[in-house]
């Protein structure tokens, strides 16, 4: 929703965030701010630190240095499965379902941590509201089944599926969370044209009619320019650029940056960006 | 029996419930806790009750006339199949007003006329995908005032001044329904069933659709006739997946589910539409040929992938129940079902099949044999938009897959311009026809004789029996050069029966030999080039292959061999692309349209009577996301008589 953009304080800081595996700096004081309801990208070529970022949000990395706030408070060192309590979901490069579970099963996984029931009130199914509890969470689940179109893949194994689909069930599992902010790596990697735009509506409607915050790394430049309301840019583990997409694409920085890499730094990967990044 | 059908005297007086609406107020009040509809939302069944389905109606109802729909206004309906569209279909013809379905995959073009011709007032789409299409058109369709949605998902950020959501529409019937209790039995009161009440577009294979007009006591009369003959009751289940703006889904979800109280179940998605069928189990279904066929492929390709003892064990069910359906012995079919037949029908979801039928064009004796041997009661029905629907049905018990059976009770028949074969055009007339066409005065006049008679544009004649043949459109009739009549389709229809054909377009009209443009299955072809170890690219890239051309030749000498020696195909290509009805190719129920087909591969014909082996494409195909590929392929023409015409000198001559 619109209204929230913008608004009060911002539902997740990183300020000077620097994160180095022994000679190797990641990322050399990263800060970015991301108001509640926004959706941000971060973009930058292979190597620059974007997925590092992303897992010192997600508490999967311990940043060296600097301070991760999410919604007022400080979660630096709180630990990844906490952060999932407290309202962040994600997705991964790599998909990471539990591949002999049902699509339903996997999105159920989602729902985990709002689960009341434990393994000793859980058997006796009709007592504890083991049996209530399971039907809502259900029909949670067939609402964002609904949502994400996963209806005719319910019952299926997750791994038999094609590789657009099993995003889709990640994200789904993502938003099963209910999590105030959801980060999304590389949502569209792999995808064909029309896995691309389903997606991508996906991601906007989740932001616009559910009033999820987005964080999201990707790729595919016209992905990102078309649904952004801001965009990072990184380089060599540092912020080069901030700011709305068409500010973005006009950063002589950023230019430069994609550019070096079709003079060579072997980031043949991203030549492709290059091209479409200094046409405009 | 008298295949002319018996006069139309004898036929019971016009029913009290003459519209819809009536039905249905009739139905709620004597059977207000049956089960009408069932929706599969969010994973599970959702039923409405006669009188939940009357609520809505009237809620609904009240809300159209609020925002000002009268009689004889026209009400627009796009969207999937879903209780939405059948109780927006009522409430209009509670108000008086015209309903006219739009097939779903419509393309804009094709909405705005059908929306202009109609002069639609309003507009019932079902969600965005929909939504979109109609705001895309903007002021081409300047008279439509009211776009009512019944999915809010994604359409909330339209400012559009137009738009309305369904279920805002409705909190002001119910408003109108405290106000004024008196207010929709007055309304369904007020409806006749001499009066209009759908449009329902004609399958035009050429140009525009014409809109045939057909009014609600003429469409429930025929029902009745229908039922008589196949009757169905409140023990039946009906899955709807047939698109609503047909007239036998019109037929079926409405006409008959009303006047029979047949329950009609709703599937979730399209996707899932085979899973939810065989969980309702319905005892009645019709289905397109090509889904027959379909479904027919289906199992094959399946068996093709199955370990050889599966193999094994479906061959010998086939055998047996090809032996049961010759025979007739019972004992026979229940060695067929013990082996495999049971548990086919099971998996397809056709065990509780009382009746099923095909329509909408022919399908191939040997997809009849197939399911016949199945066990599923299959049909062949045939008939118009205009006659509101089939007419004529098989018979139980007398079923000839050559024929399309006897008409229903109080239908005529005849063949005009016959020849010495008593092949001539299919004329008909019946009591409960169309009125016209909307707003076309002189196509009206063209199809419809001064006595009544509603000329088909079909080609057939009556069998020894007393059945009705139908072989083709009288104009698609073609013939030789050479002088040899023959049938494009039943030829075609014979090719389709292979799995790895998908389309065929059999050629030569005036030509001096047959010849074919065929389309493979890919889904088929591409597992079997699979396990042969061929690769491939694309579809393009697969169609070129010398060894898919090698099983293409041996299928179609295969129909060959079946066929009298002048109407056999002599040479054939295979495209680099399916058949498309976004093309135009097909039309929206996937008949083939040959003009098009002529004009588009005209130099590919041109090049196949000119004897030239092998022919250069470069084209561009636009997808339907919008994306263009550009298409640079080398297509082959195998001829199939060439060796045996060396040899034998083959009448028909060498071309070019």
């Amino acid at each position: 929703m619109s209204p929230l953009y913008g608004t009060g304080t911002p539902l997740l800081e990183l300020s000077r965030v620097s994160l180095r595996f022994g000679g190797v700096k990641a990322l050399t004081e990263v800060t970015l701010s991301v108001p509640a309801g926004d959706l941000f990208s971060i973009i930058g070529p292979n190597g620059a630190g974007k997925t590092s970022a992303l897992n010192c949000i997600s508490g999967r990395y311990a940043p060296t240095s600097g301070r991760v706030m999410f919604d007022g408070r400080d979660i630096t060192d709180v630990a990844p499965y906490r952060r999932a309590a407290i309202g962040i979901g994600r997705t991964f490069q790599n998909l990471a379902l539990f591949g002999h579970m049902t699509v339903l099963d996997n999105i159920l996984v989602g729902r985990h941590h709002l689960l009341r029931n434990n393994f000793v009130a859980g058997p006796i199914y009709w007592f504890t509201g083991a049996c209530r509890e399971e039907l809502a969470h259900r029909a949670k689940v067939e609402e964002i089944i609904d949502f994400l179109d996963l209806q005719h893949v319910r019952k299926a194994i997750a791994g038999t599926l094609s590789y657009g689909l099993r995003k889709r069930v990640e994200l789904a599992r993502a938003i099963a969370l209910e999590p105030k902010l959801l980060l999304l790596d590389e949502p569209m990697a792999g995808m064909n044209l029309e896995e691309k735009e389903d997606m991508a509506r996906y991601i906007v409607e989740l932001n616009e009619e559910r009033g999820m915050t987005v964080v999201m790394i990707e790729h595919d430049m016209a992905v990102v320019m078309d649904m952004s309301k801001r965009v990072l840019v990184l380089d060599f583990g540092r912020t080069i650029a901030e700011g709305s997409p068409a500010e973005v694409l006009d950063d002589a920085q950023v230019a430069r940056a994609y550019l070096g890499a079709a003079e060579g730094f072997g980031r043949n990967a991203e030549m492709g960006v290059a091209t479409e990044i200094a046409a405009p | 029996m008298s295949t002319a059908a018996t006069p139309l005297r004898d036929l019971a007086p016009a029913p009290v419930a003459d519209t819809l609406p009536k039905l249905l107020a009739r139905n709620a009040a004597a059977h207000p806790h049956d089960v009408a509809l069932r929706e599969k939302d969010l994973g599970i069944w959702r039923a409405y009750t006669w009188a939940d389905y009357h609520a809505q109606v009237k809620r609904r109802a009240l809300g159209l006339s609020a925002i000002g729909i009268e009689r004889g206004d026209v009400v627009g309906l796009l969207g999937d199949n879903r209780p939405s569209w059948v109780i927006s279909e009522l409430a209009a013809h509670a108000c008086g007003a015209l309903s006219l379905g739009i097939y779903r995959d419509a393309l804009d073009e094709e909405v705005a006329y059908l929306i202009n011709h109609a002069d639609v007032r309003i507009v019932l789409a079902e969600d965005e995908e929909q939504v979109d299409k109609l705001l895309r058109l903007g002021d081409r369709i300047p008279g439509v005032e009211r776009i009512i949605y019944s999915d809010p998902r994604g359409v909330r950020k339209y400012t559009d001044p137009r738009l309305i959501v369904a279920s805002a529409l409705d909190r002001v019937g119910d408003e109108i329904a405290l106000q004024r209790p008196e207010r929709y039995d007055e309304l369904v009161r007020a409806t006749s069933g001499d009066d209009a009440a759908i449009l329902c577009t004609t399958s035009g294979t050429s140009s525009n659709p014409k809109l045939a007009v057909l009014s609600a006591g003429r469409l429930i009369r025929h029902c009745e006739s229908y039922l008589r003959v196949d009757p169905k009751g409140p023990q039946d289940e009906y899955v709807s997946v047939l698109p609503l703006p047909w007239i036998m889904e019109q037929v079926y979800a409405l006409g008959q589910a009303l006047i029979a109280r047949m329950r009609v179940n709703f599937v979730e998605e399209s996707g899932t539409t085979m899973a939810d069928m065989r969980e309702i189990g319905p005892t009645f279904i019709l289905l397109a040929p090509r889904v027959w066929e379909q479904i027919a492929a289906d199992v094959r390709a399946r068996v093709m992938d199955a370990s050889p003892l599966k193999r094994f064990v479906f061959r010998l069910g086939v055998r047996l129940g090809e032996a049961a359906l010759k025979s007739g012995a019972k004992g026979a079919r229940a060695l067929a079902d013990l082996v495999l037949m049971r548990a086919l029908r099971d998996r397809l979801g056709f065990s509780r099949l009382r009746s099923a039928a095909t329509g909408g064009a022919a399908l191939g004796p040997d997809t009849f044999r197939f399911f016949q041997a199945l066990g599923v009661p299959l049909r062949q029905l045939y008939g118009q938009t205009e006659l509101a629907g089939a007419y004529t049905i098989h018979r139980p018990g007398e079923v000839d897959f050559d024929t399309v059976g006897t008409p229903f009770d109080g239908v005529e028949v005849r063949i005009d311009d016959a020849d010495a074969n008593g092949v001539g055009e299919i004329v008909t007339r019946h009591p409960n026809m169309f009125l016209g066409y909307y707003k076309n005065e002189a196509a009206t006049r063209t199809s419809v004789l001064a006595d009544g008679w509603m000329k088909t544009g079909d080609a057939g004649y009556f069998g020894a029996s007393g059945e009705l043949v139908v072989i083709d459109r009288v104009h698609d009739l073609a013939t030789t050069s050479l002088g040899q009549r023959f049938s494009p389709q039943y030829i075609e229809n014979k090719l389709k029966f292979s799995p790895y054909v998908a389309e065929a377009v059999i050629l030569g009209d005036e030509r001096p030999y047959l010849a074919a443009l065929v389309c493979i299955r890919f889904s088929i072809v591409s597992k079997w080039a699979e396990r042969h170890r061929i690769p491939f690219t694309t579809y393009a890239d697969l169609a070129a292959k010398p060894q898919v051309h090698d099983l293409l030749r041996q299928e179609i000498e295969t129909v060959n061999a079946s066929l009298p020696e002048p109407q056999r195909v002599c040479k054939f290509l295979l495209l680099y692309k399916e058949l498309d009805a976004d093309d135009g190719e097909l039309t929206r129920t996937r008949k083939v349209r040959r003009a098009v087909i002529n004009e588009k591969y005209a130099d590919l014909i041109e090049a196949i009577y000119a004897g030239q082996p092998e022919i250069g494409v470069d084209t561009m195909i636009t997808f339907q996301d919008g994306t263009r590929q550009r298409v640079r392929t080398r297509l082959k023409t195998v001829d199939l008589v060439q060796a045996a015409r060396a040899a034998l000198r083959s009448p028909l001559g060498a071309p070019g």
